[in-house]
């Protein structure tokens, strides 16, 4: 194969919404024979992250990944910056063709204590982005 | 026989439905203060202080004592699901209990720290109903150089003990009664070291010191050297609803009510408060295992009930000398008594006659408080994992709100808020260069009624100075404080070296013995890129090489 | 900073001590202090009036017992650093000991909490303890900037409420709210 191949950003998230997530990712890769790179960040500046993923959440998107015969890349490290910036810089990085992010309902609370990684990415990608919708229950703990 | 009625009297308080929706507020926000590494009971109940403004004194003294058992309870719950102890208490508990949740035992680790906690808890408490009227009959025959020989054993055993270093822990303690002499002098009238400023006249008050040296003095540490490094995951298995099998009963019923005799004893002395107990319940069970001694290390059972027994008897314990004999063994004791004396009301031998109600309504929330715990502790570890979510710079901004508005609050004049922000800067110094906080405190609120003590002793006696020696009682004293220092630093000593072994932690505010083990534990528990080929390429990103893995899955993609 | 010359005992071991200092000189400045406010103490205690019927113990006798310790704590201390006994740092865990000292957060937390201070009596409370909440959140790495801001605003506000409210605290609520009911007490 030659050319410039097709990257899909996958915005990964160890949930039962961020594994959906990384399903339609995969299918999206599989028909159009693009790679994924899969993006999964924290600002380590808590305790607890339930969004950062551990090695065998990685290793579970890796080889869910693999058996599609998907070609993929992940980016797994702390970063200062917010999780939105940190993907649309990976996007802008490796000239993604599109972006995947899983995004459910959020409380206003919740938006203004955390904000919303999804809004932001929608709001400023510079390529197309597929929202994958939670099917409840979403379990916020992970296995 | 009238300790028991005056008990009953204590629970028809407490069962007071607001009463009892205050009990359920201490226990809540004391276990999530537990759960919340960084941020100990102590501190808690200094920046709830301002709750004493506008509650009735049995309401806020509730609250506080529902704050103060909370606290051990929550303690175990990240020591066992993250590793990270919340309390200086429940450093040992990290030690078999994270090994316990690592090996899929998370739910009965817990469930044993809970249960051992209820036990210890109640058992103690029911000493401590017994055992502390009769101190308190006998503390009123004592005299004024038996309550000076007390002080000073209070003194020299927190000063020489709470903390890494003996020469710094005097100096916090010469501090906290310099800070107790600011002001005018209560026999003569005199102002001592107010410097002019007419606030000073009343003294410094002791509200601003402990909300600074605990909330702001913490904060401003914090973030003198935030931590950046990655995250800590929960372990926690789906399963962990999943109760305690007959064999976690069976190795845990022992060390429970071991934990227990040896807790409450360890805290009503003045020998360094719950995490000496904790230390010695662990060596204790680890010597009784008899089979299941190679377990010790790898996740036994027995060495979280006992500790975790210890842990919760002694905080009974401490309750013994501070509501007969007016003594804070403790930084949170000495908080506690912060909070008697902003209604008033001075613990010592009276207090049993004088405030028979208040005292015997804080016995019954005791009771209720760990009846809720046990049964609130369990159900709601999701709950607490959430809490353990909040960002640093957030949880540290809050505190800064709180201790600003509870100086404020004092006397509504911005000048004490800019006092709290001095007090602040000295905790920081302090905790910077190794100096422990609760001395100061301590010295802070008892210098004052030392002193008081002294001069009355001196004044009885026309000046004749072996007055002090004089009573069999405050030579037993001197000679008992000799002993538990040398007994104490030995134990100090163990303890140093046992944590050493396991990495210890540190933790709230009594204990300095510190060490890195967080980072160490997240790097081999969460960071670092996944393993072998799904190395990570997020480190340089611009780079032309991939990473292998993506090699070869492109091959097989074609 | 106090050069550490003073302290040097023995010239061996006070070598490596010394240099040790040199790195971490806050720790000597500590003991210093330690030292001279007891020092002050000790004479600051002669000026101290004592009224003629004073009892046999006056007012000037246990503030010289505690001039005394802090002077003698101050010297222990200094010998101590100068046989290289450092302070163990206090612990915790979200303090990160590997990382040195960033005075410069440290410094802007004083600053926020000054301006708060400051502005309490001139623009209310519920705005200044937002600007105290929102600044040492901003320090303290939180980000985007308003949402630290719009947290302590509502916080604030929750604050001035129940407290102001309900619990008849009486918190000035500064111009922009003193016209609204629930925030006084």
């Amino acid at each position: 194969m030659t050319g410039p191949r097709r990257t899909i950003v996958l915005a990964f998230v160890p949930s039962a919404l961020g594994r959906e997530a990384a399903r339609v990712a995969r299918d999206q890769a599989a028909l159009t024979g693009a790679r994924v790179v899969v993006v999964n960040t924290t600002r380590a500046d808590r305790l607890v992250d339930l969004r950062w993923a551990d090695e065998q959440q990685v290793a579970e998107v890796v080889a869910l990944l693999r058996r599609g015969g998907v070609a993929h890349e992940v980016r797994h490290a702390a970063d200062d910056r917010l999780a939105a910036e940190v993907v649309l810089d990976v996007a802008a990085e490796v000239g993604a063709a599109l972006i995947v992010i899983g995004v459910r309902r959020r409380s206003p609370v919740g938006k203004l204590v955390l904000g919303s990684t999804a809004q932001r990415i929608l709001l400023d990608a510079r390529c197309p982005v597929l929202a994958v919708p939670a099917t409840p229950p979403d379990d916020a703990l992970p296995r | 026989m009238d300790n028991l009625a005056a008990l009953l009297d204590g629970f028809a308080t407490v069962a007071q439905p607001q009463y009892l929706l205050y009990a359920l507020f201490g226990v809540f926000v004391g276990t999530a203060v537990g759960v919340l590494p960084g941020i100990g009971p102590a501190m808690t109940i200094a920046l709830l202080l301002p709750l004493t403004y506008s509650l009735d004194a049995t309401a806020a003294i509730i609250v506080f004592a529902g704050i103060y058992y909370g606290g051990m309870y929550g303690g175990s719950t990240t020591s066992i699901l993250l590793n990270t102890p919340g309390e200086s208490a429940s450093i040992v508990t990290a030690l078999e209990g994270h090994k316990m949740a690592r090996l899929g035992r998370g739910a009965a680790a817990l469930a044993t720290a809970a249960i051992g906690s209820f036990v210890a808890g109640t058992i103690a408490t029911v000493a401590l109903t017994f055992v502390a009227p009769v101190v308190a009959r006998w503390a009123v025959q004592l005299g004024e150089p038996d309550y000076f020989a007390l002080m000073v054993v209070a003194f020299v055993t927190v000063g020489a003990l709470l903390g890494s270093s003996v020469s710094r822990g005097l100096a916090a303690l010469a501090l906290g009664l310099f800070l107790g002499l600011v002001g005018t002098d209560t026999l003569t009238g005199q102002q001592r070291f107010t410097f002019g400023v007419p606030s000073f006249a009343d003294g410094v008050d002791v509200v601003v010191v402990a909300v600074g040296l605990f909330a702001v003095g913490e904060a401003l540490h914090v973030g003198s050297r935030l931590r950046h490094g990655p995250v800590h995951l929960v372990p926690v298995e789906r399963g962990w609803r999943s109760w305690m099998r007959r064999e976690d009963w069976r190795r845990s019923w022992k060390p429970w009510l071991r934990g227990t005799a040896i807790g409450f004893p360890v805290g009503t002395i003045p020998a360094g408060g719950a995490d000496v107990a904790t230390f010695l319940s662990y060596a204790t069970e680890k010597k009784l295992a008899g089979p299941h001694r190679a377990e010790f290390g790898k996740g036994a059972i027995e060495g979280v009930a006992g500790p975790e027994s210890a842990n919760n008897a002694a905080a009974s314990g401490v309750l013994v000398p501070l509501l007969t004999l007016g003594l804070p063994t403790t930084a949170t004791a000495a908080i506690i008594i912060v909070a008697f004396q902003s209604y008033g009301i001075q613990p010592g031998p009276l207090l049993f006659e004088s405030q028979s109600s208040l005292v015997w309504a804080l016995v019954a929330s005791l009771y209720v408080g760990n009846l809720m715990l046990v049964v609130l502790n369990l159900p709601l570890v999701g709950m607490w994992v959430k809490v353990l979510q909040i960002p640093r710079h957030y949880l540290y901004a809050g505190i800064l709100l709180f201790g600003a508005l509870g100086s404020f609050a004092l006397n509504f004049a911005p000048v004490d808020v800019l006092v709290l922000l001095g007090v602040g800067l000295l905790g920081f110094v302090m905790r910077r260069y190794g100096y422990p906080v609760a001395p100061l405190v301590v010295g802070m609120i008892l210098g004052p009624m030392a002193e008081d003590r002294l001069r009355r002793s001196l004044a009885i006696s026309q000046g004749d100075l072996t007055t002090l020696v004089a009573s069999p009682f405050a030579a037993t004293a001197y000679g008992v404080m000799a002993l538990l220092l040398v007994a104490g630093l030995w134990l100090k000593r163990r303890e140093r070296a046992a944590g050493a072994v396991t990495s210890g932690h540190s933790s709230d505010d009594t204990s300095g013995h510190s060490s890195d083990d967080a980072s160490g534990h997240a790097s081999d528990d969460v960071s670092g890129p996944a393993s072998g080929s799904e190395q990570d390429a997020g480190h340089d990103p611009g780079s032309g090489t991939r990473p292998s893995h993506a090699a070869t899955s492109e091959e097989t993609n074609r | 900073m106090t050069t550490p010359t003073s302290v040097a005992t023995s010239p061996d071991d006070g070598r490596t001590a010394l240099a040790a200092l040199r790195r971490r000189p806050g720790e000597l400045v500590a003991a210093l202090g330690v030292l001279a406010l007891g020092i002050f103490v000790l004479v600051d205690t002669r000026t101290i009036v004592v009224p003629g019927s004073a009892n046999t113990l006056g007012p000037r006798a246990f503030p010289y017992l505690v001039g005394a310790l802090l002077v003698g704590a101050g010297i222990t201390l200094l010998v101590g650093l100068a046989r290289g006994r450092h302070g163990e740092e206090e612990g915790g865990e979200d303090v990160d000991a590997s990382v040195p000292t960033d005075w410069r957060t440290v410094a802007l937390l004083v600053a926020v909490f000054l301006a708060h201070v400051l502005t309490i009596t001139t623009i209310g409370w519920p705005l200044a303890a937002t600007l105290l909440f929102g600044g040492s959140a901003i320090v303290l790495g939180a980000r985007p900037w308003w949402r630290a801001l719009a947290l302590g605003l509502v916080l604030a506000v929750t604050v001035q409420v129940v407290f102001g409210g309900l619990l008849g605290l009486s918190l000035p609520p500064g111009p922009l709210f003193e016209s609204v009911a629930v925030f006084r007490g």
